[in-house]
């Protein structure tokens, strides 16, 4: 035992021992004193000293001393094993026999003397795979794995696992994600598995397109197409939908690997979602041919509604008309009115007046097509069109154009337009001889159908019996002229008179494609200065307009039904979810058997969903979870109506880069201070050379209290006894 | 002969309710207190007449006559106000009224019958106006207006008298609800029950009242049109015209 062995932890502050020690050495003094005389100087001397030795023993427990001994200790390393496990480690290896996850696991778990074996026996090992996430893996996970998943991100994962181990080991061939900006701490020596110079591959590797295209307007997608082993082919980058062909590009490789990019353009020529897809056709050798295709999704809207409208003459109704359709910056009109008729008397010469001629020819036979809604206004059409426009112009609503009708006493005209081409697609036939009348002003009133229907509902809130909603209509200012008419059976009436019998107002109805409208009145615009000379501002009358027209134009925020699918890009194995909203009133009253929901996998197989309602209501919310890539189809049933639509989940391999990086994998283990591990390079040793560089050791240190031990005990008792049988013998007790 | 023309053609077409017609166009001239609110009685017969003759608007030779306060005012197409001598300054409530009107897509056309600018009803029109839209004044409208080519192509205004070679107006974005005349265009349409017109027209004589006729004309199709002559579609039309 040396004095450095001995160390003190002090029960009181040191002055009050010392004090004490002092106290005790003048109580010894002061009782050798008192002995000395009687006993003599040596024996006082000897009690005197046997005291002192048990009183200064007693206080040196008070410093609490005691016995320390250090031992070295050594750390035994944690290694981490990183196998990558994402979908590139499914292709080829080095042997094109085997896959790259195989060569890992032969590499880990065969052999004479398996690698982790021999790891597990001289340090603390974990494996860990890695793609998506990074996660655990126990014992028997290795043989079970399988490659898939995403790039994995190494950096992410280094520094999860720096600190709780020594050295990292990543068995990859590179296709990781990697955060130069991040420093790691964790050694990492590198693995690399397959073999790039062998890979051969054309992949679509990036899209440029919009997800929102404008009817009639060129959408340009560029195309990235990277390529591995194909120099100097020339090959195809084709657009397509469905199976029809939009266009197609050709591109020429020049070096190995390269990147080509493409422009494809095209002119969407109908609203809706297209689902697009873009492909390089395959070529012999290739390692991925899922990667030569891709599917795009862009919805087609129109950029603006064009609008056609021949109104016979100028009016109240026209001049509202309008405002009310400039007022919306997404409608572009061409209106023509009729200012003078044939039977008008011309008196300037032709450059002192401002009308044109109506282009009728133009309009009706070349350009109608170009339009989306046509509206006739008081227009009496047997004066200006012939029965081939006539013609045209139901092929036009057919074809899915609009068409609107609002009365007066030009429009109907004898009836023949009951009698023209243009007969079939009105929502009314006339009923009486009289086609006009304007006597005592008529108030008008919803229909059944009318208080439910989208174009009337001005308000979000409104529902079907909501009494504002009804006697909003009820006080509108009543029309001083309505067209007789009676609906047909295949048509709604929305609005009709609320004097007399019944006559319908506004009525509506489907022809083909098409939607087409009757307003039998030309003073709707009352309806705008009512309102207004009520106080209530003239909005109610300009959405009205904009709801015709947009409803006339299948505008899809008017459906009933409507689909909400994700914003972010949907692909296998991730579940989708997508929103139903049912506008106005819940028609399943928050039931939902009343709403019914189907999805199609791209094989046309109906696949499991699931549909809960959310909080708001008239919303449901539509989970499923697509195994293959490509084109999903979405079918809602509801009381109100029906709706489908499309959308595209990206596959599996769909987008992969597979060739194997291995110039990642030498950054990485640069990067850490790691190695990069070469052909003929020992990965035992390399490990065993790390783990021990990192290897740690401490000392261990114990305590032993002196004061607590028998012998220290006995020695004061053996002092105290002595003094005490000294005493006793020299007669002083 | 013109009348009976005009009146025929409308008049034969079968399945029209005879005796309830209601055009679509009809004079209604405000009545306000003090002044003279009516300085022209007889206008408004030959102006529709010639309107029915050269173009296809119905229009109603009775004029309507109506206050700022009655409430049929909002469905009336077409509000005319005219006078010589200064009036009373209108209500709150009344320039409240009319705010709303001619902010919300009424029309009105006035008429200073003496041509005084700054004296009597030029006055009164222009203190009320301000009043009423303070923030967007009463300027000249510019020659490429809407106005004067909605039906004719108009370089020459007339009236009784020639004050102004241009109308005035209020424009509110691309509509101009209020114009304003100071050339007496109602006393040039002015005639009597015989057919005489009221007044002469100086100094331009019967090219002068053909020019008033023809700026009424296009006042009114204005009134019931907007800026649809301002539609691209007659843009070459009227540079082609107006250059020869």
């Amino acid at each position: 035992m040396s004095a450095n062995q001995i160390a003190t932890a002090p029960v009181f502050p040191l002055w009050l021992i010392i004090l004490l020690f002092c106290i005790g050495l003048a109580s010894v003094f002061a009782q050798y004193r008192a002995t000395r005389d009687k006993l003599g100087k040596i024996r006082a001397l000897i009690i005197s000293s046997l005291r002192l030795g048990a009183i200064s023993l007693i206080i040196a427990f008070a410093l609490n001393p005691s016995l320390v001994a250090r031992k070295e200790q050594r750390i035994s390393p944690a290694i981490a094993i990183l196998v990558d496990t994402s979908q590139s480690m499914g292709q080829s290896a080095s042997r094109e026999e085997v896959t790259r996850l195989d060569e890992v696991k032969a590499l880990l778990t065969e052999g004479p003397t398996p690698l982790l074996g021999t790891l597990r026996e001289k340090f603390e090992v974990n494996v860990y795979g890695l793609a998506d996430s990074l996660r655990p893996l126990e014992a028997n996970d290795l043989a079970r794995l399988v490659a898939g998943g995403n790039k994995g991100d190494i950096s992410e994962a280094l520094q999860a696992l720096s600190g709780k181990h020594s050295v990292a080991v990543l068995l990859s061939d590179g296709n990781l994600r990697w955060n130069d900006n991040q420093v790691q701490q964790l050694p990492t020596i590198t693995v690399p598995v397959g073999n790039p110079k062998k890979y051969r591959d054309i992949l679509i590797k990036g899209i440029k397109a919009p997800a929102l295209g404008f009817r009639d307007r060129e959408v340009v997608i560029e195309v990235t197409i990277k390529s591995y082993g194909f120099t100097g082919l020339t090959l195809p980058v084709i657009l397509k939908d469905s199976e029809q062909l939009l266009t197609a590009r050709s591109i020429r490789i020049q070096t190995d690997p390269e990147e080509v990019t493409a422009s494809l353009s095209f002119v969407p020529t109908e609203v809706g979602q297209k689902n697009l897809s873009i492909s390089v056709p395959q070529q012999a050798g290739e390692s991925v041919f899922a990667n030569n295709q891709i599917n795009i999704s862009i919805k087609v809207v129109r950029d603006k509604t064009r609008i056609l409208m021949a109104s016979g003459s100028p009016s109240m109704n026209y001049r509202f008309m309008r405002t009310a359709l400039k007022s919306d910056p997404s409608i572009d009109l061409l209106s023509f009115v009729i200012l003078r008729t044939f039977s008008d008397i011309l008196n300037v010469r032709t450059h002192e007046q401002s009308l044109i001629p109506f282009p009728v020819d133009t309009v009706f036979s070349r350009e109608l097509t170009n339009f989306d809604l046509a509206i006739f206004d008081n227009f009496n059409y047997s004066l200006y069109l012939r029965p081939e426009h006539l013609e045209s112009l139901r092929n036009f609503v057919q074809g899915g154009g609009g068409f609107a009708i609002i009365g007066g006493p030009n429009l109907f005209n004898e009836g023949r337009y009951g009698l023209s081409p243009i007969g079939e697609i009105l929502p009314f036939r006339f009923a009486e001889k009289e086609f006009y009348r304007r006597d005592s002003p008529i108030g008008v009133r919803l229909s059944q159908a009318g208080a439910k229907h989208p174009m009337l509902r001005f308000s979000d809130d409104f529902r079907e019996d909501d009494a504002e909603h009804l006697r909003f209509w009820q006080e509108m200012p009543p029309l001083d002229g309505i067209n007789l008419v009676e609906a047909k059976s295949s048509s709604t009436v929305l609005i009709e008179s609320a004097d007399g019998i019944p006559r319908p107002i506004l009525t509506v109805s489907e022809y083909g494609k098409g939607r087409v409208l009757a307003l039998a009145t030309d003073y709707a615009w009352k309806w705008y200065m009512g309102m207004v000379a009520r106080g209530k501002g003239n909005q109610p009358y300009l959405r009205l307009v904009h709801r015709m027209v947009r409803w006339l134009s299948r505008d899809p925020s008017l459906d009933p039904v409507q689909i909400i699918l994700p914003e972010m890009a949907a692909s296998t194995g991730q579940e989708i979810d997508v929103r139903i909203q049912i506008q106005g009133e819940d028609p399943s009253g928050g039931s939902e058997s009343a709403v019914s929901f189907s999805v199609i996998n791209p094989e046309g197989v109906r696949i499991e969903s699931k549909l809960k309602p959310t909080p708001q209501p008239g919303q449901y919310l539509v989970s499923f979870l697509p195994a293959e890539g490509g084109v999903y189809r979405i079918q809602v049933e509801t009381p109100v109506g029906h709706l489908e639509e499309s959308m595209v989940v990206a596959g599996p391999l769909e987008n992969l880069d597979a060739a194997p990086d291995h110039d990642l994998l030498e950054k990485i283990s640069s990067s850490t201070g790691g190695k990069y591990l070469s052909q003929g390079d020992d990965l035992l040793k390399e490990i065993e050379e790390y783990a021990q560089k990192a290897e740690k050791r401490f000392v261990e240190e114990k305590r032993l209290p002196v004061w607590a031990t028998p012998f220290v005990m006995a020695l004061v008792l053996g002092l105290l006894s002595s003094e005490w049988y000294l005493r006793r013998r020299w007669g002083l007790m | 002969m013109t009348l009976g023309l005009t009146g025929g053609w409308i008049l034969s077409r079968p399945g029209l309710s005879i005796g309830s017609f209601f055009p679509h166009f009809f004079f209604t001239q405000l009545k306000y207190r003090g002044g003279e609110w009516d300085p022209n009685p007889l206008f408004v017969e030959a102006i529709v007449e010639e309107l029915e003759l050269r173009t296809s608007i119905d229009a109603r030779k009775e004029r309507s006559v109506l206050t700022i306060s009655d409430p049929e005012l909002f469905f009336c197409p077409f509000l005319y106000m005219a006078g010589r001598y200064e009036f009373e300054p209108f209500t709150q409530q009344e320039r409240e009224i009319l705010r709303r009107f001619l902010t919300y897509g009424g029309f009105l056309f006035a008429e200073d019958t003496v041509g005084a600018r700054g004296f009597g009803f030029d006055q009164a029109f222009r203190r009320e106006m301000k009043e009423i839209l303070p923030n967007n004044e009463l300027k000249r409208l510019p020659p490429d207006h809407s106005v004067y080519q909605s039906f004719y192509l108009i370089s020459d205004l007339g009236g009784r008298q020639v004050v102004n070679p241009y109308l005035e107006g209020i424009t509110i974005d691309n509509w101009t609800p209020v114009i304003y005349s100071q050339n007496d265009l109602s006393g040039a349409w002015s005639r009597d029950r015989y057919g005489k017109w009221v007044n002469q027209c100086v100094p331009g004589g019967d090219l002068q009242r053909n020019a008033a006729f023809k700026t009424g004309i296009n006042i009114i199709v204005y009134s019931l049109t907007s800026d649809y002559k301002k539609d691209l579609v007659h843009h070459p039309f009227i540079k082609r015209r107006q250059n020869l």
